[in-house]
């Protein structure tokens, strides 16, 4: 039986693992190499590096991050950020990525998702999707970063991802994100009942028990969390501790210890 | 002197070939061989790889364009593993040893006898950990239980039933987590991505691995 996965984002600014504090400036939080590292230690089934990095140097730097990380880290490594073609995407999995997923560029020609996946097959492209809940009660996706609305519903434009070609959805709320008052559920299950490609959920993580509700209520595969970690509110092992306890299958949290 | 000549000596670090069809990551699996104590050449020249005492195929790409890495004439490649090198298949590297794919035209290397089909699941690709039911077999020793990571669309189905040393479910479907024929190893999973447990399966195939290219070594001279 798969499990489901419990993955950790860590977002990447020139090689430094940075949170934004209130809009106003970014703060260092560390080395993604050791940080990664030590999520795979505490139980993370999965890392996920979003590059904000806006500038070119910064996208060589993150080619080096991955490089290093992919040396100490044994679970599945996903990068996003800045992909603009699929021929971004080979020099990212060479450099030790397993996955990569694209926003923007999707948008512009899903192209990108088909030829990806013709070249280094659907298991290692991701179509990731920013939807904000419109007064209507559908999702929107929205591209660079949040900033942008474009005119797609984001359920339709999920299954229309899975059929140029991902292998999964990174599925985003923007209206959770930050909060932590749990995953949007009816957006989750709305997209991962509509997709037969694995859905992770992401936005909104804040307890054990949301993580919980994205599974077993949201239908996802996995569950993607960042700031309550890095902010120390919890660990990894902790939030598996808990989904053990309520029966959800997650893969056993054992201390790593170096073979 | 070529790698397969050498005797393998006690201390020596056996002499590993990563192969490289240009796509996807080796680095994770270059640093667990390491670690385990290989010594590795990553290369995609089959003579260089074929040279060494052991071949690794990774697993990353669609079956077609890795077949494209492999050369018109396999007759050298095959020869080597039929007489006894020892090889670990990965995910697409598995699926590589067989003799053909629903993924893909062509013809993998027709060292397991068997085809490789699609996944029967409605989530396709298999991304995720799963449990593998291990036969008994030297790859898996001193591990009790072991979930590993998957990401595969398509699974090996062997001819003959006794390669079959491990076993996945994925949904309502049941295949071939491992084979062995032989030297010849393939794992459905990702052990460079399966933390602990996977780096523990990757050592344990160079242990053996290595008795195997010892005793070859004894038995030529």
């Amino acid at each position: 039986m798969l499990r489901p996965r419990v993955v950790v984002c860590l977002d990447v600014k020139d090689g430094r693992v940075v949170k934004g504090v209130n809009f106003e400036g970014l703060r260092d939080m560390g080395d993604p190499v050791e940080l990664a590292a030590r999520y795979e230690a505490e139980g993370a089934d999965e890392i996920c590096f979003l590059d904000i990095s806006a500038s070119h140097e910064g996208r060589g730097t993150l080619l080096d991050t991955v490089r290093r990380t992919a040396e100490v880290l044994f679970v599945p490594l996903t990068v996003g950020g800045g992909i603009r073609s699929a021929d971004d995407i080979g020099p990212l999995l060479r450099a030790g990525a397993d996955k990569i997923s694209v926003n923007s560029a999707a948008v512009r020609d899903p192209s990108v998702l088909t030829e990806g996946a013709r070249r280094y097959g659907a298991q290692c492209i991701v179509a990731s999707i920013d939807a904000a809940r419109q007064d209507d009660g559908t999702w929107r996706h929205y591209t660079h970063g949040g900033r942008t609305r474009t005119d797609l519903d984001a359920v339709a434009w999920a299954a229309s991802c899975a059929d140029h070609g991902a292998g999964e959805i990174l599925l985003t709320s923007i209206d959770r994100d930050g909060v932590r008052g749990g995953y949007d559920l009816e957006l989750t299950r709305a997209v991962s009942d509509r997709v037969d490609v694995p859905v992770v959920a992401s936005g909104g993580a804040g307890e054990a028990a949301h993580l919980r509700d994205a599974f077993l209520e949201g239908h996802a595969s996995a569950a993607l969390l960042a700031g309550i970690l890095h902010e120390g509110l919890t660990t990894v092992g902790e939030l598996k501790a808990a989904l053990t306890g309520w029966n959800v299958p997650v893969r056993p949290y054992r201390r790593a210890t170096s073979p | 002197m070529s790698g397969q000549r050498e005797v393998a000596e006690r201390g020596r670090r056996l002499a590993v070939a990563l192969f490289d069809y240009g796509v996807g990551n080796l680095h994770s699996l270059g640093k667990a061989l390491e670690h385990a104590g290989a010594d590795v050449l990553v290369t995609d020249d089959w003579s260089a790889a074929l040279a060494r005492e052991v071949l690794v195929l990774p697993g990353v790409g669609a079956f077609a364009a890795a077949l494209e890495a492999l050369p018109d004439d396999r007759t050298a490649i095959v020869e080597r593993i039929r007489s006894g090198m020892p090889v670990l298949g990965i995910c697409l590297g598995m699926q590589l040893l067989f003799d053909t794919s629903e993924e893909g035209e062509g013809r993998g290397l027709g060292v397991v006898p068997g085809r490789v089909r699609r996944v029967r699941a409605g989530v396709v690709p298999q991304m995720g950990w799963n449990e593998i039911e291990m036969g008994e077999d030297p790859i898996f020793e001193g591990l009790s239980e072991l979930v590993a990571y998957y990401a595969n669309s398509y699974v090996c189905e062997p001819r003959d039933a006794e390669d079959a040393i491990g076993w996945t479910e994925c949904e309502d479907d049941r295949f071939a987590a491992a084979v062995r024929r032989g030297s010849i190893v393939g794992v459905q999973c990702h052990p460079e991505k399966s933390s602990t447990a996977g780096r523990q399966l990757i050592a344990n195939f160079l242990r053996d691995a290595e008795r195997r290219v010892r005793a070859g070594a004894e038995a030529a001279r």
